[in-house]
């Protein structure tokens, strides 16, 4: 089992290089760089400009620059925003706990919606509930992240029911410990919607085939034979062989939700990682990008690996060795 | 169980939301210090709270790596400097300094600070923390755009320390803009950064990892010290404690008891959340004003003309002769020619409809323009200048003059028969100036000339411009006001930003000579109608040679709640910059 991990973990390395080298390529091959804003001032001294340049290594060529990168992250210093002379990892950090949260309550609101539906959908195929929850899963499968997202800021806008955007209220900081909760509750409900719907329909989709599947099997007829309950069945014997495959799924749900999370951040004015990195893609803030990406990157294989592993651990015939 | 929690989450929803801190805490009561500053405006109440917003973030809290006006904005809000610029009077008034003296050699400054004033943490403000900034700003291990502001053709200004409470500064040659450029500079505390100076980490201090963990170590001066600041939501000032003014009944100010300004992601969103009743203050483009006017009344504010806004927008010709490293020319040599011919340019100007323009596209907020600076700039604007009004009988004239001819298929020709054609770049994220470019290429299709439109990323314009100078017109803005000074970069030629011809080594044409002499000679005296006079005759050369050809400025406009008292709208720069007079009789938005 170490063996299988460190190997999953090892591979994360060629992965993570070719993907930092290309993204350096890319953005040495955008126009501008982190300095143009600066250059169209008119009150700025060329001689600061030139330093300036110098001190970012912005006056070597891209492959150069790469590689002192690279250098220094062999040591696990990631580099420093340019924006905003902190460290790119103590940045990243500031930001993401904001971003993580939002992707749990989301996947929270997928699984919690998603399984008792595709259980009661499948239980009946055809049924009032299977067509119903079909045709929302549809609907909620072709509506794009960003535009549902711009549908709720507008609603929010109209109706004035949830606030317009961020995490917190203006008086966040003067408020008791509990309505602290309640307030960061409140600002969650709609960026947990509209990151989680396309989950929910994406689960729902997914579990009530698998659910379909097993109810095919004997050991549900003997189940039914024996005499047990139709909800014993169905919540006990049937759901439980029904969620493997959607274990090995959680990983890239999960890093799926954090790049959805980037377009909905924007839009709803939440507070994440998703704005950080946008904002340092647009003034090509070249470390916290190349940070950021590792970071995803990392997230993925491991999301991948967390999944495999609670894969063997729920299921007998799946075994990791040699 | 997990329905449970949703429902939960429901209710929430239902309950009422405060909208505006409640303040529990008591503002401490400290003596006044001796070198009080009495304010001479109407004397209101203390408490309320301040809403703003801002598009983008601070990136630092220290005024070393500072270099964009947002974090410069919310700097200038805690710390103070020995003078400061009035923006309505556009006069020097007394800052941390109470008085100071100019001695007769014109180059020596002696600043008298306010005695008894105290930073945020109850530290005594003394000399020692001036000469201490402008250590910290000559020092080369820490590059920062002060050091070069401060400083004459390279020289350093010194500094010396005359008594606790006394600073001489000297320059080394006169320097014209001296009081308003050490206005500029916010004084740092020596007891709190001195450790960062000595072990070279000074341009890491006061980042904002440091606001954000620690922000009452971001020592003040000014009228507010930071509380609390959320990265990507909000940062709150209050009043700072120990702030040395006070209004004519002896209440310290600042009135408000807090200042929240909201980081939202652009100025769409910004604009969005004044006109939805969220925020207080808000300037406003002319595009705007007229759907934000209609929410005026439900949510209590007011929209106010500012008059013409101190933005530029000029067209301009690459007069570059120079070539690029494979030898081709960056210009087409007959293109040149034509750019180079101030008549050519003249005709160009008298063949664009800025009334039109004002029309069109500013919706008639704005109005035409014909110099380097707009009437915004009271003490500098010379009205004067050579107007360009819309005639296309006279553009002809001048083309024809200068050997142009149209042709039967109506397309103008030069004299050896090229035909007149060239590609206007602008940037793409500007709406109003894409608009204007549009209208450009239709007034220049009655003269018969083609103009292409290239609508490039703003960083692909500024390379052109720049660094690889391949390019034939370009449309861009600048944002005048302020003093001459500020816009030798511009004017002169050895100048980046002479767009026309940048980094000249010498003068390519008399008058651009010209010009540079009067930058230097307005440079280098301190009498105001000398140097007036002198940046009058730039503007003149300016308008009369025509390198660039300016366009348009659009009127500012500025959004306000009705309940604030005390305000004071300045023609230029921030709105509430005044903020520490502001009060309100109602203290729930």
């Amino acid at each position: 089992m170490t063996a299988f991990i460190l190997r999953r973990l090892a591979a994360l390395l060629p992965m993570l290089l070719a993907v930092t080298l290309l993204v350096f390529a890319l953005m040495s091959l955008a126009p501008g760089d982190f300095l143009t804003p600066v250059k169209a001032q008119r009150d700025i001294n060329p001689a600061l400009i030139a330093e300036l340049q110098k001190s970012f290594g912005l006056d070597r060529p891209w492959y150069e620059q790469y590689a002192l990168w690279l250098g220094n992250v062999l040591h696990l210093d990631f580099g420093y925003s340019w924006t905003y002379k902190v460290p790119v990892a103590q940045l990243i950090a500031q930001r993401a706990p904001a971003t993580i949260l939002l992707s749990l309550t989301s996947l929270l609101l997928a699984w919690t919606l998603a399984i008792p539906l595709a259980v009661l959908a499948a239980a009946r195929p055809g049924g009032w509930i299977d067509r119903l929850t079909s045709a929302a899963a549809y609907f909620a499968l072709a509506i794009p992240e960003f535009f549902l997202a711009l549908l709720a800021v507008w609603m929010a806008a109209r109706t004035g029911w949830f606030p317009i955007g961020g995490l917190t209220s203006l008086d966040h900081d003067f408020l008791s410990p509990s309505s602290k909760f309640f307030d960061i509750a409140y600002h969650l409900i709609l960026p947990t919607l509209v990151l989680g719907l396309g989950g929910v329909a994406g689960t729902l989709r997914v579990l009530r085939a698998n659910v379909l599947d097993v109810l095919q099997s004997e050991y549900v007829t003997a189940a039914r034979a024996k005499g047990l309950s139709e909800k014993v069945v169905l919540f006990r014997h049937v759901l439980r062989n029904a969620l493997n495959p959607l274990l090995s799924t959680i990983g890239y749900a999960f890093a799926g939700l954090l790049s959805g999370s980037l377009l909905v951040e924007n839009v709803m004015n939440y507070p994440g990682l998703g704005r950080l990195v946008y904002e340092a893609f647009i003034r090509e803030d070249q470390f916290v990008v190349l940070g950021s990406v590792v970071v995803g990157c990392s997230l993925l294989i491991v999301g991948n690996l967390i999944s495999d592993l609670a894969l063997a651990w729920s299921d007998p015939r799946v075994r990791y060795g040699r | 169980m997990h329905f449970r929690t949703l429902l939960l989450l429901a209710l929430v929803a239902v309950t009422p939301q405060a909208c505006a801190p409640k303040a529990k805490e008591v503002r401490p009561n400290h003596p006044l210090p001796r070198g009080l500053d009495t304010s001479r405006a109407e004397p209101g109440r203390r408490g309320g709270v301040f809403i703003d917003s801002t598009p983008g973030e601070p990136s630092t809290f220290n005024p070393l790596v500072s270099e964009d006006a947002t974090s410069s904005g919310f700097i200038g809000l805690f710390l103070d400097s020995l003078v400061h610029n009035n923006p309505v009077t556009q006069e020097v008034e007394p800052g941390l300094a109470s008085r100071w003296q100019i001695a007769p050699d014109n180059k020596t400054f002696t600043f008298h600070l306010r005695p008894g004033v105290l930073w945020s943490d109850g530290h005594p403000f003394t000399a020692d923390d001036v000469v201490f900034t402008f250590q910290a700003i000559y020092d080369p291990r820490f590059p920062n755009r002060a050091a070069f502001d401060l400083s004459v053709d390279g020289k350093k200004f010194t500094i010396e320390k005359i008594d606790e409470l006394t600073v001489r500064l000297t320059t080394p040659e006169i320097y014209a803009p001296f009081l308003e450029t050490v206005g500029g500079v916010g004084l740092l505390p020596k007891h709190e950064l001195e450790p960062a100076f000595r072990d070279g980490s000074l341009l890491k201090a006061w980042n904002v990892s440091l606001a954000q963990k620690e922000p009452r170590r971001l020592l003040a001066t000014g009228a507010f010290r930071l509380r609390s600041y959320q990265p990507a939501e909000r940062i709150v000032f209050e009043a700072n404690p120990h702030y040395w003014r006070a209004d004519a009944q002896g209440v310290r100010l600042p009135y408000v008891d807090y200042l929240v300004t909201k980081l939202v992601k652009d100025a769409n969103a910004s604009t969005l959340a004044f006109a939805t009743g969220q925020t207080d203050a808000e300037g406003l483009s002319p595009d705007n004003v007229a759907w934000i006017d209609r929410y005026a009344s439900r949510y209590g504010f007011s929209v106010f003309n500012r008059g013409p806004s101190p933005n530029t927008g000029f067209i301009w010709f690459n007069q570059n002769p120079g070539r690029d490293t494979s030898g081709k020319p960056f210009v087409a040599p007959h293109k040149l020619t034509w750019f180079t011919d101030r008549r050519f340019r003249q005709a160009i100007s008298h063949g664009i409809d800025r009334e039109g323009l004002v029309r069109g596209v500013l919706f008639g907020r704005g109005q035409p323009l014909w110099g380097p600076e707009t009437p915004a700039n009271k003490k500098w604007y010379n009205p004067n200048v050579t107007q360009y009004p819309y005639n296309p009988a006279r553009s002809k004239e001048l083309l024809a003059q200068a050997g142009f001819q149209l042709g039967p298929d109506r397309k103008l020709r030069d004299r050896l028969g090229n035909v007149v054609e060239f590609t206007l770049n602008t940037n793409q994220e500007n709406q109003l100036r894409a608009n204007m470019a549009t209208a450009f290429k239709e007034n220049m299709r009655d003269l018969g000339i083609t103009v292409n439109l290239s609508f490039l990323d703003f960083g692909t314009l500024v390379g052109k411009i720049q660094d690889s100078y391949d390019y034939e017109a370009g449309m861009l803005g600048l944002t005048g006001g302020g003093d001459p000074a500020g816009g030798i970069s511009v004017f002169s030629s050895k100048g980046r930003l002479h767009q026309w011809y940048p980094n000249q080594k010498t003068p390519a044409t008399p008058w651009e000579a010209r010009i540079d002499q009067l930058m230097s000679d307005q440079l280098h005296t301190l009498d105001y109608p000398t140097r007036k006079k002198y940046f009058d005759e730039v503007q003149k050369i300016m308008s009369d040679e025509t390198p660039y050809i300016y366009l348009v400025t659009a009127n500012a406009y500025v959004g306000l709640k009705d309940r604030w008292k005390n305000i004071r709208i300045p023609p230029l720069g921030s709105l509430i910059w005044n903020l520490d007079e502001l009060w309100t009789p109602l203290l729930t938005p």
